[in-house]
């Protein structure tokens, strides 16, 4: 564990949103190679954390370091790719496909007006290809099913080749099969590729089956690795409340349970 | 009844005329730049911005005249103004977009015609720049117009991906690292300098249709952004072509019958698209 790099460090954070604090002494580290879900109740504050970590809103108190840089001073976003929970909400009538769309990812603060060439299409090409996107390529964005967004975004994400990729609740609102594809591409960009990933999530099975790691966030923010040892249950508690029962079937994850 | 101006006068004849090379040079590269920076404002939902830097540019052509300056350096100065105007009390959430467009529209044309009244009436080179007066551009004007135009549609060229990534989601394009307000004024300035060239072509009143119309017209096609991006252009430059053409022929105003056939276009548009949607 020790050679693991930190790419996210968090010490004593607290947030707090018009007045209300949302967010108390939170503490975690995040490595590299990590598969992070985030979950807590409704307005328990996951996207306020996402949003902390991105720089996206101020902090009360504490500290937080990107890739080893204090926030305020880290500029290094290409490295980090952002993945909001209202991405596939926008107009439906912009005129952009879906090739256009994921391209605009290869843009950046050293690229100001440069032209995309060749190697940058093979790499949109790849991303689409990767997310299952390739038959839909030349169709208007607004054309897609709220599943495909949600990989068109990835695949915007994934043009970038960030270390690492933050996702807002990515699968609210799709169905069921359409989801568990979605994880299934989200295990093999953190396995095969290496990238880190830190989502937010209402799914706690899926959470448990194919992530190492489970930020539960309610005010208060606990950690804990997913391992058969560590009781999971008492974790999610803190999170939920005590009445909270959390009925979970090995089986269900077909071995995709890491031990 | 409309009479013809040039009644015994070919098309190949027109065209050697300077007025008319004049005429179709400036008014491409207005309808080009105009097409192009529309699209955009479409996008960003701010088209009316046009109509209210347009009518306070017409304050600046009244104190330019009013002064002996050159009316367009007066007229870039205050839409400059106007535009950063409007864009400031929008950022700062002092009015919304609607409300600050009105209010500066207010401020720039009121204070025309105060000025106006002052220099004792309206004059025919006022009239002009109200209608437009595309026939009648000089070489220095035609310069000052390629010039300008020509800057616009470099600037577009080089970072109109930027542009779209902003106009598409703008917390997105400034977490990639793309530095959306430096680029966002120097896109109002743009907008304002392109407002201001316009006005010589058309006047003050339907610069809003050169912007707004060719890009409405292409997003009813439902195609990709390079696509819309290309038939927005296209359907300027037709429309200006055309629109020269017959007036010069017909001796109507220029600007009218150059909206007229954008507004032709624009319904063709829309009953094929419905026929092919049916």
């Amino acid at each position: 564990m020790l050679n693991r790099d930190v790419v996210i460090e968090v010490r004593n954070l607290s947030v707090s949103r018009s007045g209300v604090l949302v967010l108390k002494d939170a503490n975690f580290d995040v490595l590299k190679g990590d598969y992070v879900g985030i979950v807590g109740p409704n307005g328990g504050g996951k996207t306020t954390l996402l949003l902390a970590i991105l720089g996206q809103i101020p902090r009360m108190s504490g500290s937080i370091r990107l890739f080893g840089k204090d926030i305020m001073d880290f500029d290094e976003w290409e490295r980090v790719a952002f993945v909001p929970q209202d991405a596939i909400n926008f107009d439906v009538n912009f005129p952009l496909s879906v090739r256009e769309l994921v391209s605009l990812g290869k843009l950046g603060r050293n690229k100001i007006g440069r032209k995309l060439g060749r190697r940058d299409w093979d790499e949109v090409y790849a991303a689409l290809e990767f997310m299952g996107l390739s038959e839909v390529a030349d169709r208007r964005i607004g054309e897609l099913s709220g599943g495909q967004k949600q990989r068109m975004f990835v695949a915007m994400a994934l043009v970038r080749n960030p270390e690492v990729i933050i996702l807002d609740e990515p699968v609210a609102g799709i169905d069921a099969v359409t989801q568990e594809r979605f994880y299934q591409k989200m295990s093999d960009l953190n396995q095969k590729r290496g990238i880190t990933i830190m989502m937010a999530s209402h799914d706690l099975s899926a959470v448990f089956c194919r992530m190492s790691k489970v930020i539960c966030v309610n005010k208060e923010v606990n950690v804990a690795e997913i391992r058969p040892d560590v009781d999971l249950e008492g974790v999610l508690r803190k999170a939920y409340g005590e009445h909270f029962h959390f009925v979970f079937h090995r089986h269900e994850c077909e071995g995709e349970f890491k031990a | 009844m409309m009479e013809l101006l040039y009644p015994s006068v070919s098309l190949m004849e027109l065209v050697s005329y300077q007025f008319f090379q004049n005429a179709i040079l400036g008014g491409l590269t207005a309808g080009f730049a105009c097409a192009w920076i529309g699209l955009f404002l479409v996008l960003r939902k701010e088209a009316m911005i046009v109509d209210g830097v347009a009518h306070t540019a017409f304050g600046g052509v009244a104190l330019g005249l009013l002064m002996g300056i050159d009316p367009f350096i007066t007229a870039l100065g205050i839409s400059t103004v106007s535009v950063l105007g409007i864009s400031h009390m929008k950022r700062k959430g002092l009015a919304e977009s609607d409300s600050a467009i009105a209010l500066m529209l207010a401020i720039g044309f009121s204070t025309g015609l105060i000025i106006i009244s002052i220099a004792g009436g309206f004059s025919v080179d006022l009239f002009s720049y109200l209608f437009g007066s595309i026939l009648t551009i000089s070489r220095s004007d035609l310069l000052m117009i390629l010039m300008l135009g020509i800057s616009i549609i470099a600037f577009l060229t080089v970072l109109h991906k930027e542009l779209l990534a902003i106009t598409f989601d703008e917390r997105g394009a400034r977490m990639m690292g793309i530095p959306v307000n430096a680029i966002s004024t120097m896109f109002n300035l743009i907008v304002a300098i392109t407002i201001t060239l316009s006005i010589k072509i058309i006047g003050v009143i339907l610069v809003v249709a050169l912007i707004v119309i060719p890009a409405l017209t292409a997003l009813q096609l439902r195609v990709s952004f390079a696509k819309t991006v290309a038939s927005t252009i296209l359907i300027g430059l037709v429309s200006v072509v055309v629109g020269i053409i017959i007036s010069t022929f017909y001796n109507v105003a220029t600007s009218g019958v150059i909206v007229f056939t954008m507004v032709v276009i624009y319904l063709a548009t829309a009953a094929l698209v419905r026929g092919r949607n049916v």
